[in-house]
């Protein structure tokens, strides 16, 4: 190859005078410090990206029964996830139509009705106001047409439910793109074609800026360096799957979504289950229940493995877990945590939840050694010089696949440069 | 185990609490229900048990406006 790495000053002169905000902060080769520190474009992020596009809420195995609920985040609003007697799923804003107080306190509950506890307003669980103590100050039942707020579309696929606050846009479907066909993977890894998210959901408060964690999650260039620990106690060969002999590759998806793509190394090993770090002698019944219900193809799901995709702009599938990343200020935001679940998949799911605690429990050496760097950005990046960070690692060698989409090699930035382009796209639109 | 409460099994959510339990007093027996939030307590017998069953939901609904009957004013 003899493309050549773009210099800095190719890369400003790119920069047209008069050109947006963001067409300054975000460049093809770099992006702007204060995107990570300025609390006025934190707070434009809420309006434009976290209160108007599709965003990871919860799963629906987390309400199995009618009438279940639990609390959840969409950004900064609390949300009230709830399960109708019909079986529908609803996202309700914790919020009493009266005066305003948080009706729901407990994080889950059964309940198929919810009474504000300051003057007794009570709604059903779809948000619907039942009724009020002394209804004459009001001139009788049914009188006020008032409910809990609610997120405006709410919509599920594979049981993953997201919220859009906003009444229009894409439909769940066009958001997702691409990144469907990953959730597929991950869901065709259970012999019942279904996976649950109800092993419990561990919460770490992040003192970082939630773009460090949606670009950090499929950038390959740093596990060798920051996972060497648990990569060394845990005789892992993944590691090994980041480094520049490496034939994975990192895929642009579209839409902001990116993955790091192991297939091409596990396809060359052949191994059913390798992706798990195991055998299919040391899982027998979920290997015969995958053959009973994917046949021939079956090999070639346990082959290829699950995905590790970075779902725009807060699911995070790793694989064995899922991260549900919601900020929380300029400076801070919660990863949510927690283990997949195979319905059917038994001799795995317990795997799944003790991996899952030595990688992001407590004294977990994974989301540990992450959440480090997460901090030590934010702190380094509020410093005076440099002024930016450079993204352009490996924009001398991206192609294009078969179907279309940008990939660079395992180690490249090509997933970042990703979530910058559409993010600037979201961020340009009108208030 | 959970420690048994004088009134029976808990049934509670952050919204209401109430204990229930198999009473013998009478000459059959009868489902106890205790709020324990103000110690008011209801007996229901067969019949009225299965009634509750068959309600529709729609009435259900209506007896949970907190101003069908307790807070009336
Ligand atoms: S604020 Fe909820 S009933 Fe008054
Ligand atoms: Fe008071």
């Amino acid at each position: 190859m003899t493309a050549v790495v773009p210099s800095p000053s190719d890369v400003v002169a790119e920069v047209q005078e008069g050109g947006s905000r963001y067409d300054r902060l975000i460049q093809p080769a770099r992006v702007h410090g204060t995107l990570y520190t300025d609390p006025s474009i934190f707070a434009e992020e809420l309006r434009k990206i976290w209160h108007r596009t599709w965003v990871f809420v919860g799963h629906e195995s987390e309400v199995p029964q009618v009438n279940d609920y639990v609390r959840k985040q969409l950004a900064d609003q609390d949300v009230v996830m709830t399960r109708d007697k019909e079986g529908e799923v609803h996202l309700l804003i914790n919020r009493c139509a009266h005066r305003g107080l948080q009706v729901c306190d407990d994080k889950a509950g059964n309940s198929s009705s919810f009474r504000c506890p300051y003057h007794g307003w009570t709604y059903r669980n779809t948000g619907e106001l039942l009724g009020y103590p002394y209804n004459k100050g009001y001139g009788g039942k049914k009188q006020l047409p008032l409910g809990m707020g609610k997120v405006a579309r709410v919509a599920s696929y594979q049981g993953f439910v997201f919220g859009s606050l906003a009444e229009e846009g894409p439909s769940l479907e066009e958001h997702l793109g691409a990144a469907k066909g990953e959730i597929d993977r991950l869901v065709g890894l259970s012999p019942e074609g279904k996976v649950s998210l109800d092993a419990g959901w561990l919460r770490h408060k992040t003192r970082s800026n939630w773009k460090f964690l949606a670009e950090n999650e499929t950038d390959g260039y740093h596990p060798q360096f920051v996972h060497g620990s648990i990569f060394g106690v845990t005789g892992s060969p993944i590691g090994e799957l980041y480094s520049d002999n490496s034939t994975a590759v990192t895929r642009n998806l579209g839409d902001g979504h990116s993955e790091n793509d192991l297939r091409p190394e596990f396809r060359g090993f052949a191994e059913p289950m390798r992706w798990f770090g195991t055998t299919p002698d040391r899982v027998p019944h979920y290997v015969a229940a995958m053959k009973e219900a994917h046949g021939d193809a079956a090999d070639r799901v346990m082959i290829e493995g699950a995905p590790h995709v970075m779902i725009f702009p807060n699911l995070f599938i790793a694989e064995i877990q899922v991260f549900n990343i919601q900020p929380v200020a300029v400076g801070e935001c919660v990863q949510y945590s927690t283990a997949v679940q195979f319905d059917g998949g038994h001799e795995l799911n317990m795997r799944m939840v003790s991996q899952s605690i030595g990688s992001v429990g407590p004294a977990g050496m994974l989301l540990a050694d992450d959440t480090e760097m997460y901090e030590r950005n934010q702190r380094g990046v509020a410093m005076a010089d440099p002024e930016w960070l450079d993204v352009r690692r490996g924009l001398h060698r991206e192609s294009v696949d078969e179907n279309g989409f940008t990939i660079g090699t395992a180690t490249d930035e090509t997933g970042m440069r990703g979530f910058w382009n559409h993010y600037k796209s979201l961020m340009e639109a009108e208030d | 185990m959970t420690a048994i409460h004088p009134a029976g099994e808990i049934i509670e959510s952050e919204f209401a609490s109430v204990a229930v339990k198999l009473d013998h007093d009478g000459n059959a027996v009868r489902l106890r229900v205790e709020d324990l939030r103000t110690g008011r307590v209801r007996f229901l017998d067969a019949l009225e048990l299965e009634s509750l069953v068959w309600l529709a939901d729609g009435h259900l609904t209506q007896l949970l406006d907190p101003s069908h009957e307790r807070w009336r004013g």
